[in-house]
Order: structure tokens, then sequence, then C-alpha cells
């Protein structure tokens, strides 16, 4: 029999939530999905040894649906990746993120696992985050005493890191609409297809203007340290014209800058041409 | 603390650690030991239970979320002492064999096709992705459900 002996609040509103993460210390975490929380206290990890009490935040309606409003898509925190998966709104609008989410864990998984909780520890394997990041989305962070927005790129600070503060919930995930026609794809590689922790994860969306790339938006995951973007190879590739030489170009261009932000490690020999087949892959796929 | 759910179908209230398990809570409190745990942290469906209809691994569920919810564990799908058409399908179709996986695969399954009466191959590998099978190999059991599937399907029409 396993308690993971924690006290659980569950708050029924985001005021009362507020509240308690105000009068909380650092031995106080929150509890969305408990897909990291309850494996990592199960497992004994040292993210969550200190931790002895859990806020609950899945009966707090603030934190749910997704809605569109003055040109922003604005996704609940605590919205499950099996709402995600389901929405017209993000399949129409957002179909990159809805592909990363269905991609996630397994059924059983993406029914309790939420947006939120996927970026808050800001793990290099979130495999919705550089969905996210090409969509240049935002969140929107509040404590008791203000509401604060900020983009998702500036809040991962670093592998593990992030810009929350104490007393601080992500209360909902802002995207602009996206106003014109981007094709794009998103591309995970695991050890097998459910149930695997990403190696590699690469989201691109690009703008054609004829055959010319009028926009281009390209991210990593997993198998960069954390979820980037990559804006000098977004300048480079602007402008031209999408022939298959520039494809191969990006793609080697793409190798060499993960490359430089990984270092070199034992398994840059494999993973190196992995990442430009890949991307150059993707590119193809788009282009068709 | 104290807590209320709907228990196959039946109110029921205990005191529990609001840490424990739904797992625990199911096996050692309500003696409901067909939930299994296989590997306890979300990764092989042995546990999986339906909380509110939808298929969740009852490993990574705490007792003090279960307040106020619906579980349907193996043990609430039959009728009395009738099999429930995916049960009497799984031994039919040899897809039980040690049968460690079959409770959380015959949920995974059951909520797939409450959901989805008409599903594809493709639809129900990916129902059951999250359960792992080490004897059958799975084909017997994607089997199982489309047979399910036809049967319900006849006794809709009829
Ligand atoms: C078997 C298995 C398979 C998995 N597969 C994948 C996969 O394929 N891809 C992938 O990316 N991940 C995967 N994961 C990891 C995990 O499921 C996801 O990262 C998930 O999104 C975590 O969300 P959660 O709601 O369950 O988080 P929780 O465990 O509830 O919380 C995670 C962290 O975020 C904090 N937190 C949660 N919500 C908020 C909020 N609103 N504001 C502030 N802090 C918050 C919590 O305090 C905690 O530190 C897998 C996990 C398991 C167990
Ligand atoms: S015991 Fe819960 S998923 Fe393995
Ligand atoms: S029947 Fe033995 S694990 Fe599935």
């Amino acid at each position: 029999m396993i308690d993971i002996m924690c006290e659980v609040l569950t708050p029924e509103n985001l005021t009362d939530a507020l509240q308690l993460l105000a009068k909380a210390d650092s031995t106080t975490k929150i509890l969305a999905g408990g897909t990291d929380v309850v494996v990592g206290k199960t497992q004994g990890s040292k993210r969550f040894a200190d931790t002895v009490t859990l806020i609950d935040i899945n009966r707090i309606e603030e934190l749910k649906g997704i809605f569109e409003k003055d040109g922003m898509i604005s996704i609940g925190a605590a919205t499950t990746f099996s709402e995600i998966c389901k929405s017209k709104l993000v399949e129409e609008k957002l179909p990159l993120l809805k592909k990363a989410s269905s991609t996630i864990g397994s059924l059983q998984i993406r029914n309790r696992a939420t947006i939120a909780g996927n970026f808050v520890n800001n793990a290099p394997c979130a495999d919705t985050v550089p969905a996210l990041l090409v969509y240049d989305a935002s969140i929107e962070i509040k404590s008791q005493a203000a509401t604060r927005n900020i983009s998702l790129q500036e809040f991962l600070q670093g592998p593990y890191k992030t810009q929350l503060q104490q007393g601080e919930l992500v209360t909902r995930i802002l995207v602009p609409t996206p106003k014109q026609n981007y094709a794009g794809d998103f591309y995970k590689l695991g050890r097998r297809r459910a149930v695997a922790i990403s190696r590699l994860t690469l989201a691109v969306l690009i703008l054609l203007n004829g055959k010319e790339i009028a926009d281009i938006k390209i991210a990593s995951g997993a198998v960069t340290p954390i979820g980037k973007r990559f804006p000098k190879l977004e300048e480079f590739a602007k402008g031209k014209v999408m022939t298959d030489n520039l494809l191969r170009d990006l793609s080697k261009k793409m190798g060499e800058e993960v490359l430089a932000v990984t270092g070199l490690r034992w398994s840059s020999d494999y993973k190196l041409p992995v990442v430009q087949q890949m991307f150059y892959q993707l590119l193809k796929g788009i282009e068709r | 603390m104290e807590i209320k759910f709907i228990l196959n179908g039946k109110e029921v209230s205990t005191i529990t650690e609001p840490s424990l398990r739904l797992l625990d809570l199911l096996r050692e409190k309500f003696d409901l030991t067909g939930t299994k745990e296989g590997c306890g942290v979300g990764e092989c469906g042995a546990c999986t239970v339906l909380m509110n209809g939808k298929a969740v691994n009852s490993c990574l569920v705490l007792a003090a979320q279960v307040n106020d919810s619906e579980i349907l564990t193996i043990e609430g799908i039959a009728k009395g002492d009738e099999l429930h058409p995916l049960q009497k399908n799984f031994l039919l179709n040899g897809a039980v064999q040690c049968g460690f996986c079959s409770p959380g695969m015959v949920l995974s399954s059951y909520a797939l096709l409450e959901e989805n009466p008409n599903p594809t191959e493709e639809e129900i590998k990916d129902a059951i992705a999250g359960n792992l099978c080490r004897c059958t190999g799975y084909k017997q059991i994607i089997d199982a459900v489309k047979q399910t599937a036809k049967e319900l399907k006849m006794e809709v029409k009829a």
C-alpha cells in the first residue's frame, strides 16, 4: 500500500487557491494531473522530497476550457491533453498543438495530464513546448497580489528551471490566433510509439507566398537542453525560394545549430544526422 | 478525511488518508482486487479504472481526488452472473492468458466502445496503447474488441 504522505487541499475556485498559495512555503506544490508529481513522490524523486502539501487545482473552473477572445486563443492551465485533442478550435487553428498533444503518453495519461503541468518543470522532453513556441504562446500567471503575462520562451529559463515564483499559479496559456494560412508539422522521435520519452521533437510553421518563404517558425525539444526557437535560421530562410537545395541547406544549418547549443556529446554522432534527416523530411512533407 | 463517491453504481463513503492511491483504496478498503498493480508509475495500465467515464491509471490518482466522482472497476461491468460482452469475447478469443492485464484491457476497451461504438483497428490500438500485455501479442485482444463492437451494433439494431 502506498500513501505518498501529503496533505491534499482542494480549493473550489481561483480566489481560494491563490489565498492558499499566498500562505504556503516551498513545501507546498500544486497538483494537476499528478502524472509527474505522484510518480515523483512514489519513486522518491529529489524534486518532490520536501513536498508535504498538495493543492489540487482540478476543481477550479477558471483554469479549464478553451475559447477564443480578442484575437487570442485561451487555454486553461488545467486543461487535459484529451480535452485539447477533442477541441475543434485547436484542431482548426493550432493543428501542431493537437498533433503534439495526441502523442503524449497513453490515453490514460492524456485523460489526466495537463498542459501547464507539461512545461512548469521545464523538462527538455515536454512534447507540447516546441508546438507552443512556434505559435508564439505566452502564459498568464497569477498570485494573490498580481497578474502577469510572459512569453513561454522567456518563462523557460533553463533545464528544469522556470520563472515561476513562490505563491504563483499558471492560470492560462494564450496563443495569438494565426491570421494567415501557415502550413506546418510536428515530429516526435521516441524509442517506441506509445509511452516513450521523446528523444527529439521538431515543430515548423511556414507561410508561403507562391514558392517564396514569407515567414517561417522553427522550434525543437528534447534534443536541445530546453525547448527553443531558431531565430538565426528563421531569418536566413525568410524571403528565399523553397527549392530542394534550400531545404538541404536549412537542414544542414539546423544540425549545426543544435550541435552548438547541446555541445558535443557521446550521442552526437548518432543524433546529428538524425536531426538533419528528420528536419529535411519534415520540410519536404510541408512542401507537398 | 471522509470521501464520498459512486463505486460501481453504488454510493459509498469511507474514511481514508487523503494521499492514498486510488489503486490501494480499491484493493485494501473495498477488497476490489480485480484492479492490478504492475509498474506503479503510469506505464503499464494494469491499474486502469474508469473515472467519470474516462480510463485513468488508478496508481496516479489520490483518494482525495476521488471525492464526488464516479468510479467503475472490472467488478462493476458484468450484469450479476452474466459477463459483459467484452469479458465473454476476451475469453472466446484467447485474449486472457495469464490475465494480469485483462481487467485494465477490458476497461480501456469499455471506455472506447462507450465513446466510439464503431472503432477502426487504429482507434482500438490507440485506446489500449497504455495497457501492456506480456502474453498475447495483442492480436487476440484487438479481435475481441472488434467482435464485441459488431455484436453490440447488432443488439442496437435488433
Ligand atoms: C507513463 C507516462 C508517460 C508520459 N509521457 C509523456 C510524453 O509522451 N510526453 C510528455 O511531454 N510528457 C509525458 N509524461 C510526463 C507528464 O505526463 C507530462 O509532463 C504532463 O503534462 C504533466 O502534467 P500533470 O498535470 O500531470 O502535472 P502534475 O504532476 O500535476 O504537475 C507537474 C508539475 O507542475 C506543477 N504545476 C502543475 N500545474 C501547474 C499550474 N497551473 N501552475 C503552476 N504549477 C503547476 C506541479 O506543481 C508540478 O511541479 C509522461 C508521464 C508518464 C507517467
Ligand atoms: S500500475 Fe498503474 S500504470 Fe502500472
Ligand atoms: S494476458 Fe498476461 S499480460 Fe496480458
